[in-house]
């Protein structure tokens, strides 16, 4: 590599990294919790122990668990029921609107967790006006958007991207750097500085792949919101074309949500249902219940299709075909999270999350050292490049 | 010259690919191989962070 190319390379990594470095540190930071956010959860804040029942005990009618939250929740409408596929439970979830729902921070939801097989009240969140943040709540919070909901998003979005650009440069820079020396050198008796360099180096090279993938993937889901808005402005709006224009179903004309379970259990018979949407949510339809459903295999259970089903009258309207962009997105979520290979991956991705975190802050004490490492950088490379070329030699 | 730089290195990204498509794809064994296949880059760093600190 030219001299003059190396500079470039080198002016790239350094405004790259200089910009991103702050946020991507507060996202190793927040994410290191979140890759435990579960079992941080539950030991924060468990639930009462499951009853003991033989595993083929049948669901509870859902119609009933909905009927009951409704109830004791005057006021509120239901948002979606959430079919765990860890637990025998189900979540009621309601809000005061739909517009509330989607509103960042509005205290304005409430939860009902059931015995997916007794049908009994496992647990409720607190009341409206009460609701606590909790610790992993809001690490997520920052995590995904610094609280600025969906600038913040895009923002960290493309701090994601310059992070990836940072990471790529590194590698360009790396050939030349160790052009004569030995993988993974640690020369860490001559000075602090060469110390951390070569440390950078050597965690950079070897965390190189996953600082991609994670850096990579996580600026991919900051693009959610966009990519499901695309989705339903499009296809979602053209399925629904022969609905346009009729009132939104009322609670009262409801059809039954478990009739819609078996109906969409029915056409899918490979495949489980993870969630039912109720009508009015701005992201499905105002005429249907927007079933979730998911596959089966390592791979399929990543990947989620909706079902539409009619509101009013229970039958089912189509099963929706997902866009390539969105499958792509829903591929991309568990190579970000690392919930997908047990405990022992969840351990791995802490450790390289460490490894990441070092590398950034080791990148900030090098930039402060900067003028050293820089002469010392092209002292290395110009005594290599005099043997073979004429070096362009204009600091 | 160019293998001496990025055979090591060429080497841990192929273990990392490996190791994070492994459990994406598969279950059991090929779990077992992912955590085996990340653990590669993470030793090596051990290592020769022993090695020469």
């Amino acid at each position: 590599m030219r001299n003059s190319t190396i500079k470039k390379w080198f002016w790239v990594h350094r405004w790259t990294s200089l910009i991103c470095t702050i946020f991507i540190l507060i996202l190793c930071l927040t994410g290191l919790p979140l890759i435990f956010g579960e079992e941080i959860d539950n030991y924060l804040d468990p639930d009462p122990p499951q009853e003991v029942l033989p595993a083929n005990t049948p669901m509870t009618n859902v119609d009933n668990l909905i009927k009951e939250s409704l109830v004791k929740n005057p006021g509120l409408i239901p948002t979606f029921a959430y079919f765990d596929d860890d637990e025998p439970q189900i979540t009621v979830h309601m809000a005061t609107s739909w517009k509330q729902f989607y509103t960042p921070h509005s205290d304005s939801t409430r939860w009902m967790k059931y015995d997916s097989r007794t049908g009994k009240l496992i647990r409720e969140s607190e009341a409206l006006g009460k609701k606590k943040i909790d610790f992993i709540t809001l690490m997520l919070d920052i995590h995904r958007g610094l609280f600025m909901g969906l600038g913040g998003e895009l923002f960290l979005g493309l701090m994601g991207l310059l992070f990836v650009v940072a990471i790529l440069s590194g590698f360009a820079l790396y050939g030349p750097f160790m052009k004569k020396l030995p993988f993974g050198i640690v020369r860490a008796k001559r000075s602090p500085r060469l110390k951390w360099l070569d440390l950078h180096n050597l965690l950079g090279i070897a965390t190189g792949i996953w600082l991609i993938v994670v850096g990579f993937t996580g600026f991919f889901n900051e693009l959610s919101t966009p990519l499901f808005g695309i989705f339903q402005m499009t296809d979602v709006q053209k399925m629904l074309a022969p609905y346009k224009g009729l009132p939104p179903v009322a609670n009262t004309e409801l059809s039954s949500q478990q009739k819609a379970y078996d109906t969409v259990a029915a056409a899918l018979p490979n495949m489980q249902i993870t969630s039912l949407v109720f009508p009015g949510s701005p992201y499905g339809s105002s005429q249907h219940y927007l079933i979730w459903a998911k596959g089966n295999t390592p791979l399929t259970s990543r990947l989620f299709n909706p079902t539409l089903v009619d509101a009013r009258n229970g039958k089912l309207t189509s099963v929706v075909k997902m866009p390539w962009y969105l499958r792509s997105l829903e591929v991309s979520r568990p190579l970000h999270f690392g919930d997908y290979g047990g405990t022992p991956l969840k351990i791995l991705w802490s450790l390289f999350d460490i490894a990441a975190i070092i590398v950034l802050c080791s990148g900030v004490y090098l930039w402060f050292k900067r003028k050293k490492t820089y002469e010392s950088y092209f002292n290395n490379t110009e005594e290599q490049q005099s043997a073979e070329t004429q070096p362009a030699a204009t600091v | 010259m160019f293998k001496k730089v990025w055979l090591i290195p060429c080497l841990l990204a192929l273990a990392s690919v490996f190791g994070l498509l492994a459990a994406l794809l598969g279950t059991g064994i090929w779990h077992v191989l992912s955590w085996i296949a990340l653990t590669l880059p993470l030793a090596v760093i051990v290592w020769k962070v022993k090695q020469q600190g």
